[in-house]
């Protein structure tokens, strides 16, 4: 009922709102026909018309004011003196341009810094992936902390041993991504792609608009020839052709069949996939055998109604027991503390990033922070300076209502024009992180700055304007307080300086926080930088090949590739070194397995221990730049020996020979776990410095061998020179060689190893920029806050210190005066900074490379800077102050 | 004015109400209905009339309709909606309540205490 009635009363006052022409009308004619009626029955008792029409007004009262309270009745008023104040608050912020393009200049900075970072936090973090209830969606991996493995996906046999036997699932699915090469001789290009079960679409829950989505029977070696495209993929090379369906296109020389057309909308994670086929497996792939064999393969699954996380989790870790009994190498796994994890799939693919960009958000909050203190500050000065006119106003009949209302409107006048240039700001925020490279990050690529912005843009300048706003309202009922007590100068500008004051040493407080946040990440990015990859970056460029298995049926057909490139690549001008390698460092892949060192006995309970396996061919090694330790580089001819040799790096060497030195050379290994015959063990023949492999930072000690090419080919690899000339210039010539070889044969990904690192380094880079400008930002703040503040205190007390220097004060002591009040508010702002460093630094310790918490040598920067900031923010009012000529301030007012 | 009783506050509205409850009234009628129904004693002030009844509307407690007036003029007539009806019953009793409160305790004579 209260509800209802509140709705007329809004329906009421907005029907006089919109309508307000007849609402005046209205009332015009209701309150003229009164009158008339009171004097048609004063004459007709008697009285004379004149003296009818006089009394009438008489006792009716002032026509105006009953007008008024009708208005007010109706809930028009607050609104007519909204817009008074409205009109009255853009005059005084066009009276003072200085003070208004400060305080809107700030407002936009760091609005919009805010909204930038929000914009990613939104699109990242918050927004729920593209699918419906997406937040039933989950992760399934197989997991052996114990061996260094912490994420090895799951495994085909993994899926059909679950399919249907886990009832916390309503659906699972398996998925493996990757490239292929796609159309007929002469104008084949590489597309990323992705193998995936029947029911993947279904678990996500957005099946294909067009066609279907693949069945059981196409799950075979023989029968995957059919593909599903992606919305885009239709639209580019189908011309949206409404019956693709039944087309073919050429995929790795082979014809497949278009059966269906993804939703425009589809995007999985960060994929990039643009083609979609069958995950194919033959029988033996199936069996529980090869449930450990992950290769690079993923699983996901839906949670059926009603049941948890935990529900899930248990129910995999029984099945994961009933597997267990048939699998041969159950000990050794279980020595690995294998155990399969169930994680939210969204929260698991943004985990990396999470806590950089919710410390980031951190710190342009902090900034905001300090950009509201300041504006507090400028607005109290400013508000100091109308006290007067305020108690005029307030005598003319402006009510305790009317002096807030009227600073509210204004503060949220100023915070709403700079929410929208906050916006136009973040807009070009967001854009300035793309060309930073978020859109490599997870989800990146999701990044956009959408109406929602614009919502919270205009409803954070709202709250924001009112919280400006309460502060200066405070005062100016103070100072009216004060005025009538007949003490202006009295507790009300003490009060309002102590606020000043309380305000500036909140600044420092949070710059300092956020410049020494700002100087670890800096301090990180820096020693990252300088961490040596292991190899002479400089002049290599790498590009990926992949022999698609129609045209290189055989191992030694791509062994002979391999020759052909490497060699004709050596004949051309420039180049020093070339070699293959089926993975480079940095690629963003990894590939471990396992090897057995002859000889080598296993403590009890020691878990299998995953390495970094290579296949090299060609001068790898020299054309990478590996610094060589002991033995000898692999060669190409090292793939045709009968003898199989390999090199392993240090940490190789350290793990297995803790004691020794030198020792490893001659030692044999087998790839895999498990021991073989003597004819096929290779013999270590080299020791190479140890390479920083997934990750710069990565400060695993994890251990790498490399094979030659030709004992254990693969279709994947990566082609590396290294080039006199700047490697950019050499990326056409290595596309020729290959194309020359093989026209069909596309070189992906041709980057030079320094871009490898510096992408690598993107989720460091990124937030140490913003964050130095951040800071850069906050110091200009805090230096425009200490100014003006000062520049008032001088102002202020102009007298003072003018009857000082008459009896005599030397101008270095009125210097000092200011400059004493400067340092006594940084030193206070400073040490609650430090405080605030302390637990910042906490907080960020696990984005932090090679940086303490606490680093002695920044917090003692970031105090410098501040102090100079402080001290040049007050060089100049304390001038003026010592200038001040004592006989002009004394005779002033 | 000697001869009328002072209006207590709050008590505009609820003669408004009662005024309006009997028949539909515009503005001039309402003022006269009160001075009739009261018995000459009440006379409301004419400039506090209005903002009442636009409060009162605004309230939903009556509703206005234009109309002719008994000498053919258009004027705006009030009615007493459903809502205002209840408010009208309850302040009603609890004004009688009040009333009798009052006398009762007026009537105490030194001997009862």
């Amino acid at each position: 009922m209260a509800g209802w009635m509140n709705l007329s009363r809004v329906r009421s006052t907005l029907r006089a709102m919109l309508r307000r022409g007849r609402f005046e009308d209205g009332m015009q004619d209701e309150l003229r026909f009164h009158l008339d009626q009171y004097v048609e029955d004063l004459v007709s008792s008697g009285v004379p018309p004149e003296e009818a029409t006089r009394r009438a007004r008489l006792e009716f009262g002032s026509m105006d004011i009953v007008k008024d309270d009708c208005r007010q009745a109706r809930g028009l008023r607050l609104l007519d003196e909204l817009r008074q104040d409205l009109r009255y608050a853009l005059r005084l912020l066009r009276k003072t341009p200085g003070f208004t393009f400060t305080a809107l200049a700030t407002l936009a900075l760091c609005i919009g810094a805010n909204l930038t970072i929000f914009a990613v936090v939104n699109s990242v973090l918050l927004r729920p992936l593209p699918f419906p209830d997406a937040d039933r969606l989950v992760r399934v991996f197989n997991t052996y902390p114990k061996a260094q493995v912490l994420d090895d996906g799951a495994s085909i046999a993994n899926y059909y041993e679950r399919r249907g036997h886990i009832p916390a699932f309503s659906g699972v699915a398996q998925y493996r991504e990757g490239t292929t090469i796609v159309g007929d001789a002469g104008s084949t290009q590489r597309e990323f792609i992705s193998q995936v079960t029947p029911d993947f679409f279904a678990t996500l829950g957005l099946e294909p608009v067009k066609g279907r989505a693949f069945t059981d029977a196409e799950t075979t070696n023989q029968t995957n020839k059919v593909v599903i495209l992606t919305d885009v993929y239709w639209r580019q090379h189908f011309n949206a052709d409404p019956n693709v369906i039944g087309r073919t296109i050429r995929v790795a020389d082979i014809e497949n069949q278009i059966v269906g057309v993804l939703p425009p909308e589809f995007s999985y994670l960060s994929s990039k996939a643009q083609l979609y086929f069958p995950y194919a497996s033959g029988p033996d792939q199936r069996q529980s055998a090869q449930r450990h064999w992950g290769s690079n393969s993923q699983m996901i699954a839906r949670l059926a109604p009603g049941a948890t996380l935990a529900e899930a989790q248990a129910q995999i870790d029984t099945n994961n027991v009933a597997m267990e009994k048939f699998n041969s190498q159950a000990k050794m796994m279980a020595e690995a503390a294998f155990r399969t994890m169930v994680v939210p799939l969204h929260a698991d693919h943004v985990a990396s990033i999470r806590p950089t960009l919710l410390m980031l958000q951190a710190g342009a909050f902090c900034l905001l922070l300090i950009g509201a203190v300041n504006l507090i500050n400028l607005l109290l000065i400013r508000a100091s300076a109308r006290v007067r006119e305020l108690a005029v106003r307030q005598a003319l009949g402006a009510s305790r209502r009317h002096v807030i209302s009227a600073v509210l409107v204004e503060t949220t006048v100023l915070t709403i024009v700079g929410g929208v240039l906050g916006l136009i700001v973040g807009d070009m925020g967001v854009r300035a992180l793309s060309v930073l490279g978020t859109d490599r990050l997870p989800l990146g690529t999701h990044i956009a700055f959408d109406a929602r912005l614009g919502v919270v843009a205009v409803a954070g300048a709202i709250v924001l304007g009112i919280a400006l706003g309460l502060p200066i309202a405070w005062f100016n009922l103070r100072a009216l307080g004060g005025l009538r007590m007949e003490s202006r100068s009295g507790t009300a500008s003490r009060a309002a300086q102590r606020l000043r004051h309380a305000f500036v040493i909140a600044q420092t407080a949070l710059a300092f926080v956020l410049l020494s946040a700002a100087g670890l990440l800096a301090l990180s990015l820096n020693h990252a930088m300088t961490v040596s990859p292991g190899f002479r970056a400089d002049h290599v460029l790498s590009g990926q090949i992949s022999l698609p298995g129609k045209r290189f049926p055989t191992p030694a057909t791509g062994i002979a590739f391999v020759d052909r490139l490497v060699g004709e690549l050596r004949q051309e001008p420039g180049v020093q070194a070339v070699g293959i390698v089926t993975n480079v460092p940095l690629s963003g892949n990894d590939i471990k397995s396992s090897v057995t060192v002859k000889g080598y006995v296993p403590k009890p309970g020691e878990p299998p221990y995953g390495l970094y396996s290579y296949s090299v061919g060609g001068d790898y090694f020299t054309a990478m730049g590996f610094t060589l330790s002991e033995g000898r580089f692999l060669t190409g001819a090292d793939s045709y020996r009968t003898d199989r040799v390999c090199v392993v790096d240090e940490d190789f060497a350290r793990r297995y020979w803790p004691a020794a030195n030198r020792v490893a050379l001659g030692h044999q290994v087998w790839e895999g776990s498990e021991a073989h015959a003597d004819s096929e063990a290779y013999t270590i023949v080299g020791v190479v410095a140890p390479a920083k492999q997934g990750h710069v930072t990565d400060e695993n000690a994890q251990g790498a061998i490399y094979y030659p090419y030709g004992h254990r080919p693969d279709s994947q690899m990566f082609v590396v020179t290294r080039t006199s000339v700047p490697p950019e210039l050499f990326g056409n010539t290595l596309q020729q060689r290959v194309r020359v070889i093989d026209p069909a044969l596309p070189v992906n990904d041709i980057k030079t190893m320094d871009t490898r690192i510096t992408e690598s380094l993107v989720t460091r880079r990124s937030p140490a920029l913003l964050a130095a400008t951040f800071s850069a930002l906050a110091l200009l703040l805090t230096a425009i806050g200490t100014y003006g503040v000062l520049s008032y205190a001088v102002a202020q007390r102009r007298r003072e210190i003018g009857l000082r220097m008459a009896l005599g004060a030397h101008p270095q002591q009125i210097r000092a005066q200011f400059l004493g009040i400067t340092l006594r508010l940084f030193a206070i702002g400073a040490a609650i900074g430090v405080a605030g460093a302390w637990l910042t630094g906490h907080a960020i310790q696990n984005i932090l490379f090679h940086v303490p918490a606490i680093h002695l040598a920044t917090l003692a920067t970031t105090a410098a800077v501040l102090a100079i900031v402080a001290i040049a923010a007050c060089l100049s009012p304390s001038h003026r102050a010592a200038t001040i000529s004592p006989m002009e301030a004394l005779t002033e007012e | 004015m000697g001869k009328n009783a002072d209006l207590l506050p709050g008590t505009l509205d609820m003669l408004i109400l009662k005024a309006v409850s009997l028949k539909p009234l515009h503005g001039y009628g309402v003022l006269l209905r009160i001075r009739q129904i009261s018995g000459e004693a009440l006379d409301i002030p004419q400039g506090s009339l209005y903002p009442a009844l636009y409060r009162l509307e605004h309230q939903g407690l009556i509703s206005a309709d234009w109309g002719q007036s008994e000498n053919g003029r258009r004027a705006k007539y009030y009615t007493v909606t459903a809502a205002g009806r209840r408010r009208l019953r309850e302040e009603t009793e609890g004004w009688n309540r009040l009333a009798a409160a009052i006398a009762a305790a007026l009537k105490t004579t030194p001997d009862e205490v």
